[in-house]
């Protein structure tokens, strides 16, 4: 009985000194979850994934009205649009159709001079297209939420593409959901070149609109409007895929604008190339 | 016969009592329901030009009005939970909006009496003066993280958007706020 009692003061004594002191201990906590994020904790970021498929299905089940109102509002807008719509995409499918001959032809010299040469051809890249349920762009990071249906293609470091080109790369892994970093986020990093001339560099978010592209030798000739693909250098992308165009080039930035338009990306494709590179899954 | 009508109202008295226990608990926990709905509408994607730059703080506003306005029913662990929430979704280390919460709470619990129970306009004002100090915080401890400085402008941006959506969000939250009043009387 004694000893039950001693208990009992003893809870409700570390309750009062918990409460006087709350402010500090969750404050307190706030910085241990800042370290164990800047470790690359493994139980911190499984944790934050599990949490966020906790989480996400909540914001899931809000697009479907966001966007049906949204769309009230686009489908009067676009209603105008559509005869002069009409007319550019039939002008466009020639034009296509003409490319498409063409690459056939390419396609199969392609195809006999490999053989001369004793090309081994790589895998065919797989992929799974992922709708985005959740963005997030301000000052402090830019991300979206995609939903990946439980998918074992998806894994951590693959690189996440628009119809355009890049996006950005699979950050966290969730059951249901994962998380992609934008190409403009303060955290990405992607080896690049400029198309036309093979000069490298790393295209580098800092959570504005338009990443730069740093590490460019001195002697570089850059103009605005090259196209800029990614180098495939560090084995995480492969080379080749259209990133942005050069926007401006000052004394001491190259300002790079993507082609993606990343205010509304609505579905996106996680491609695994097959490329392990220096991002690991642990 | 009396005995049995004596049971009845017994049994219709308790279930009036249980029915006004979960009346009440939701009403109290409505600010921190009604939060978290905002924090995630936040999060649905739109096609907005500026959606992808800027977006309201809409975790402050929250924290800031109910503070302000129902310190009773949304306390320090409410804030904590708004943060984690806004940390799980969003890709800034874990931790930061945890952090710039806790600080508007204790910024509010210093200074919130200035602003309470006055005009609109002062606590629009005081809103401005309180999430500038805010986002100075989590700019630093972000930057700080980071190793590098984070431009400044897009936070400037972020809060001058911040500051403008409050009327908007602290309507939301006023007519939740009437309601529970209207309510509790």
């Amino acid at each position: 009985m004694k000893r039950r009692r001693s208990l009992f003061i003893h809870l409700s004594y570390i309750r009062i000194l918990a409460k006087k002191f709350a402010i500090v201990i969750l404050f307190l906590t706030a910085f241990a979850l800042m370290l164990l994020n800047k470790t690359e904790s493994v139980i911190l970021e499984k944790t934050s994934s599990a949490a966020a498929d906790v989480i996400s299905p909540a914001v899931d089940l809000l697009v479907v009205p966001a966007r049906l109102i949204a769309g009230v509002y686009d489908y009067f807008g676009e209603i105008k649009e559509v005869y002069k719509d009409n007319q550019d995409l039939r002008a466009e499918n020639k034009k296509l159709l003409n490319l498409y001959d063409k690459m056939k032809v390419l396609e199969v010299e392609n195809k006999l001079l490999a053989n001369l040469l004793n090309y081994e051809v790589p895998p065919e890249a797989e992929f799974i297209t992922a709708r985005i349920i959740a963005e997030e762009g301000d000052a402090f990071s830019h991300s979206v939420i995609a939903y990946t249906g439980g998918s074992n293609k998806v894994k951590k470091g693959q690189v996440v593409l628009s119809d355009r080109g890049v996006v950005g790369r699979v950050d966290k892994l969730g059951n249901m959901y994962s998380k992609i970093l934008l190409i403009t986020d303060i955290n990405s990093r992607i080896p690049v070149m400029v198309e036309k001339n093979r000069v490298r560099g790393i295209l580098a978010g800092d959570n504005t609109s338009l990443p730069k592209m740093v590490f460019i030798p001195l002697d570089a000739e850059i103009n605005v409007g090259d196209r800029i693909v990614t180098s495939g250098v560090a084995g995480v992308f492969p080379s080749g895929l259209p990133v942005g165009r050069i926007a401006s080039v000052e004394k001491n930035q190259v300002i790079v604008k993507p082609y993606s338009n990343l205010d509304n990306l609505e579905y996106v494709r996680i491609v695994d190339y097959g490329l392990e590179g220096i991002i690991s899954n642990e | 016969m009396s005995r049995r009508l004596q049971s009845i109202n017994d049994r219709t008295v308790m279930q009036d009592e249980i029915a006004e226990n979960v009346k009440g608990y939701f009403q109290r926990l409505s600010p921190i329901f009604f939060s978290l709905f905002l924090i995630l509408l936040s999060y649905v994607p739109l096609d907005f030009v500026l959606s992808s730059n800027i977006r309201p703080a809409v975790g402050m506003i929250c924290v800031y009005y109910w503070i302000i306005h129902r310190p009773d029913i949304f306390n320090l662990f409410s804030v904590f939970i708004l943060g984690l929430v806004d940390d799980v979704l969003s890709a800034v280390p874990t931790g930061t909006n945890i952090f710039s919460l806790l600080v508007l709470f204790v910024l509010l619990l210093n200074l919130g009496r200035f602003f309470n129970g006055k005009p609109f306009i002062v606590t629009w004002y005081g809103f401005a003066i309180l999430s500038f100090l805010t986002f100075l915080c989590k700019w630093l401890i972000v930057s700080i993280y980071y190793g590098q400085f984070l431009p400044f402008v897009q936070v400037l941006f972020s809060y001058l958007f911040s500051v403008t959506a409050y009327p908007i969000l602290s309507l939301f939250n006023a007519f939740i706020q009437n309601y529970l009043i209207q309510d509790e009387a």
